[in-house]
């Protein structure tokens, strides 16, 4: 079955949140040429586009008859930790120095940085991704509808068959 | 992320028995892997996407093995050194695009891939768009990156080779060369896959072992930390020495442009099963982060070292990583880290002969309505040729060779994402604004990176990239081309998208 409306109204929320995510950052950008270099408010335009840019993207993506379903949970998540921490390094005085307090070895904001958006996305996203991938991407019902669809393609003699509509099924 | 980014001069000399012993054995291993891919390589489809029949474990450290080039151990730890945390913010993206990459195109390109019998990125564009024109200049955009590419990691295995084995760069640039393009023309991407795997579990290993180290000669995490904000509190600040709008952007363009890197989106091809997909995320994420262990560790702890007076300040960034192997660690990890270094440029090198060749011998025929024959044969000759023009670029062309392995990444990224990632999950996207932009990602990459990373007749603001600027031009050309979404598109229902 083709799309849905409702289909449709999540991969365009989801487009459209691209979109204005990659505005956000050409707008960024265009203001570091302003005279002075960039204002404050572009570090954060770039930082809050960059966290709109990677989940909707990935919402892009994982859409499945007009839906996300759990997996709304951790794309939510990378949204605030990305928002979040970008935003906390941004807005947290300046606290490197010889007696800072360090967490796990590190500086308060580096700690931000490294730990809270380079490590602990690894701790839910993949796992989201593997503990919905029968729901959400690809069933064993699913690969094998695709692979009857291959061989009605292969066996007809038009190349433009609607071999993956029938592979679809539930979509 | 591809870190396949420059090592662009000449390494401290490591002529040691026991590391040149392990080099040697190191290539040994490599040429009995081609040896035995070689007679598995018997079609077009073997050579170029290793007969769609690789498990997940060969996949995971394959994608990873091709991202990762010998910029994560030298180039990469000699930036850390150079600018503090700033550097991370090439690597940070890891942990979110790998998945990234999952949702939006490995089960999509790997059933394209099944059902229609796809072997290229360029293929999967011109079927998506039905249209030779897409498919042509994707593929001419992946030819010129993956030639300039090649070349920059000719001349790092150049340099790497003649710091091993003493016998010149422009030896060192033909023997590695050759010996790549041994297992890589006879082998194909088999080759390619299974030598992966190989120097995969190499840099992994190694990364661990020498990050242990850093921080058993720094005195811990919180001793390194302290001795460096003694004198340096910016390095250690959460942009290190970069404005917050030049580290955000680095962010921005490995996050969103490792959707557009076809050296390992390619690779999605090659999967046997398409469910084993379900833990590539997790493997591919995994494996990264410790293979790049290294690429922070020595970076600190030489900055470390060089504060207390441990090490003499670094004569060149890039020789953090060689310094701290040979005067910190026992000679045999130093021995085989330096073979690891081997290791990561030739598999990166490899995964781009095999999508030159592709273009050559499959892309631009088809996309002209002429397919070859013989897939497999001009598939090697073309290896062969791509090969050695990248050499011969790497040897003599000076600073044209920085700015090619430059723009590479910014490149794959402004010409593939927006066509390849967004418009395979999105039925309103038209063949209009998929050619308008992968042309507008090709011609402003190529014009401004000629006139500000090359000829330097013009120059951007910190923080704003050639590659940047060309990746958010191309979304928004796709985004408002007729029939795209933010024109009302979305009415056009193919077939395709029923997945």
């Amino acid at each position: 079955m083709p799309f849905t409306a409702d289909a449709d109204m999540v991969k365009r929320a989801a487009l459209s949140a691209i979109f204005l995510a990659t505005l956000a950052v050409a707008t960024a950008y265009t203001a570091a040429f302003l005279p002075g270099g960039a204002p404050a408010w572009a570090n954060w335009l770039l930082a809050m586009g960059i966290a709109v840019a990677l989940p909707a993207t990935m919402v892009l993506g994982a859409e499945r008859n007009g839906r996300i379903g759990k997996l709304a949970i951790p794309f939510a998540f990378v949204f605030l930790v990305i928002a979040g921490g970008f935003g906390l390094a941004l807005a947290l005085p300046a606290s490197e120095g010889p007696g800072a307090s360090l967490w796990f070895g590190l500086p308060v904001r580096a700690a931000i940085i490294l730990y809270g958006i380079g490590l602990l996305p690894v701790l839910i996203v993949p796992v989201a991704y593997a503990l919905t991938f029968d729901e959400m991407t690809l069933s064993e019902d699913d690969l094998e509808r695709v692979r009857r669809a291959a061989l009605a393609l292969r066996e007809q003699p038009k190349p433009e068959a609607p071999e993956l509509v029938a592979a679809g099924g539930d979509r | 992320m591809a870190l396949a980014l420059l090592q662009a001069a000449e390494l401290p000399r490591l002529t040691q028995p026991t590391i040149t012993a392990v080099a040697v054995v190191y290539f040994g291993a490599v040429a009995v892997i081609g040896a035995w891919a070689t007679r598995r390589t018997r079609t077009a489809s073997d050579f170029f996407v290793a007969g769609e029949g690789i498990g997940l474990l060969a996949l995971t450290l394959a994608a990873m093995s091709a991202t990762l080039s010998g910029f994560a151990f030298i180039g990469g730890p000699g930036l850390v050194y150079t600018i503090g945390l700033g550097a991370m913010f090439l690597l940070l993206p890891a942990s979110i695009t790998n998945s990234m990459g999952a949702w939006v195109l490995a089960k999509r390109m790997r059933l394209l891939g099944e059902i229609r019998g796809l072997i290229t990125v360029p293929d999967a564009i011109g079927v998506r768009y039905k249209s030779p024109l897409a498919q042509a200049l994707s593929g001419i955009g992946i030819l010129i990156a993956a030639i300039g590419y090649m070349g920059s990691q000719m001349l790092a295995l150049g340099f790497v080779i003649d710091a091993i084995f003493g016998i010149g760069l422009g030896a060192g640039i033909w023997l590695g060369m050759g010996i790549t393009l041994a297992y890589s023309v006879a082998g194909g991407i088999i080759a390619g896959i299974y030598t992966d795997v190989f120097q995969g579990i190499l840099m992994a290993v190694s990364s661990v072992l020498v990050f242990l180290f850093t921080l058993r000669v720094g005195g811990g995490m919180d001793g390194i930390s302290r001795t460096i904000m003694s004198v340096d509190a910016e390095f250690l600040g959460p942009w290190g020495k970069l404005t917050p709008i030049a580290a955000l952007s680095f962010f921005f363009v490995f996050g969103l442009g490792s959707l557009g890197q076809p050296h390992v989106v390619h690779k999605f091809y090659m999967l046997r099963n398409p469910r084993h997909l379900k833990w590539y995320p997790l493997l591919v994420t995994l494996a990264l982060l410790v293979s790049m262990l290294l690429y922070f560790g020595v970076g600190v702890a030489v900055k470390a070292l060089v504060v207390e007076g441990r090490l003499a300040p670094l004569a060149a960034a890039d020789n953090a990583t060689p310094t701290f192997l040979l005067q910190f660690t026992p000679v045999l990890l130093a021995a085989i880290v330096f073979s690891g270094v081997a290791a990561a440029i030739m598999s990166t090198v490899n995964s781009f002969m095999n999508i030159g060749a592709a273009v050559v011998t499959h892309d631009l025929p088809t996309a002209l309505g002429r397919p070859l024959r013989n897939e497999l044969f001009w598939g090697r000759i073309s290896t062969v040729v791509l090969s050695v023009a990248a050499a011969l670029i790497a040897q003599y062309s000076g600073q044209l060779i920085a700015f090619l392995g430059i723009f590479g990444w910014g490149l794959f990224a402004s010409t593939l994402v927006p066509a390849l990632a967004i418009g395979l999950n999105w039925q309103g996207a038209t063949r209009a604004g998929a050619v308008a932009s992968i042309s507008v990602g090709l011609g402003l990459t190529l014009v401004f990176g000629t006139l500000v990373d090359f000829l330097k007749l013009r120059s951007f603001p910190a923080g704003v990239t050639v590659s940047g600027l060309s990746l958010v031009a191309s979304v928004l050309v796709f985004s408002w081309c007729p029939g795209s979404p933010r024109a009302g598109g979305g009415r056009h229902h193919s077939p395709m998208f029923a997945w």
